[in-house]
């Protein structure tokens, strides 16, 4: 009887370091598991790749918008030809990765952050007002087959507007106020970026201003006579010329 | 009966160093395999990644197309030094579509063996595609694609 209870013992030390030795594999493979999981999802790869082609394609865009309000005989078809390039190109740019890039351009009359905008291919300016503007707008399709993405939209807009606000001929000033997309007011700028129509410039200040934020004055080097023409150049290239009255 | 209680707690303490022993064994052998994010295994994905970043953050404040469409390589170098972490080497070379090198090979960090040797290197692609160029008043802005390859390594 008392050997019977003593291989009951040894059965039960046996069945216990069984039990101990799964605890110890299963602790060990979720903690393993726990440790190298995050670094198994491959989406932080393709997002870096998603994020460079998704700037790259607004600055083409903007460049386009560029090339379009600098030139002297504008081609309203730069845009469409532009993008058309950067598909085959994207391609060669990024080997192995199965991206394809469709876009839309903006064909009729939208409202973009409060100002109506009838785009033709993508394109389009209004000038020669005393709130004038440079904007175009394209919606992209995005596919990166390699991850698996199918469609990733966004629509790239880029947008410049030139207000100006006052003229003072006593002085020889003019107020202007800058916005570029989502109303955001342009800094920074400086003489370089503006040009008066048959005057020099002397000085291009900036104050705060509770309505536009940001007011440029640009004093000039001559007598203001009314009507005023500006020109605005900002960092990315794109032109707007606005006039007073 | 009091005995029998003694007993009771004796091995509820040896219970509890025994569990005590479990969990410290298994994290002990955790150890052994877990791949931790220092692990070579994942260094070049890493340095990919920073790669990433650092094009992307200089393209985002216009600072890579301006300064490769200029081809003012020392000041690419510089930025590429001041974003990146000290201890991390690049090599960069920049090509048109043609696959024709652009660059002075002067965009570079480091020791120049640790690019042949080391086994963890990084290479990242990245694409331009214009910056415009003032002329006179007025601005050029031809679309022009570059083609940027940033190859990184930890020294």
């Amino acid at each position: 009887m008392r050997k019977l209870i003593g291989h009951k013992k040894g059965q039960f030390v046996i069945i216990a370091v069984l039990m101990i030795g799964i605890m110890i594999i299963s602790i060990g493979a979720v903690m393993n598991r726990a440790v190298t999981y995050y670094k198994q999802e491959p989406w932080e790869e393709y997002l870096t790749l998603m994020g460079s082609v998704e700037l790259s394609s607004r600055r083409l865009v903007e460049l386009s918008l560029a090339n379009y309000t600098n030139a002297i005989n504008p081609d309203s078809n730069i845009l469409k030809a532009n993008l058309q390039k950067w598909q085959i190109n994207l391609t060669r740019i990024y080997p192995g990765y199965g991206i394809a890039i469709n876009y839309t351009l903006a064909n009729q009359l939208y409202n973009v952050y409060g100002t109506s905008i009838r785009y033709s291919l993508g394109l389009n300016y209004t000038w020669q007002k005393p709130s004038s503007f440079s904007a175009a707008n394209a919606t992209f399709n995005l596919d990166i087959n390699s991850v698996g993405l199918k469609g990733y939209r966004f629509v790239s807009v880029a947008f410049l507007n030139l207000r100006i606000l006052n003229v003072t001929t006593d002085t020889n000033e003019i107020a202007v106020a800058v916005k570029r997309e989502d109303v955001v007011p342009v800094t920074g700028l400086g003489k370089d970026n503006f040009e008066v129509a048959g005057l020099g410039i002397l000085k291009v200040s900036s104050r705060y201003d509770q309505q536009y934020l940001v007011v440029y004055k640009i004093k000039c080097a001559g007598a203001l006579t009314l009507p005023v023409t500006v020109r605005l150049w900002d960092t990315r290239g794109i032109q707007v010329t606005a006039k007073y009255p | 009966m009091t005995m029998k209680n003694r007993n009771k707690g004796q091995i509820r303490v040896i219970e509890t160093i025994l569990a005590s022993f479990i969990i410290v064994v298994a994290l002990s052998f955790v150890n052994i395999f877990a791949t931790t994010p220092s692990s070579p295994r994942y260094e070049a994905t890493d340095l990919q990644k920073v790669g990433y970043n650092v094009l992307h953050d200089l393209d985002e404040q216009g600072l890579l197309p301006r300064f490769v469409y200029k081809g003012d390589w020392g000041s690419l170098r510089a930025a590429l030094r001041v974003t990146l972490p000290s201890d991390v080497y690049f090599n960069m070379t920049v090509y048109d579509l043609y696959n024709t090198k652009l660059d002075d090979a002067t965009i570079f960090y480091g020791d120049p063996q640790m690019f042949a040797t080391s086994k963890n290197i990084a290479s990242v692609t990245y694409g331009l595609v214009g910056s415009p160029i003032k002329i006179g008043a007025a601005y050029q802005a031809i679309y022009e694609p570059r083609v940027v390859i940033l190859r990184l390594t930890r020294g």
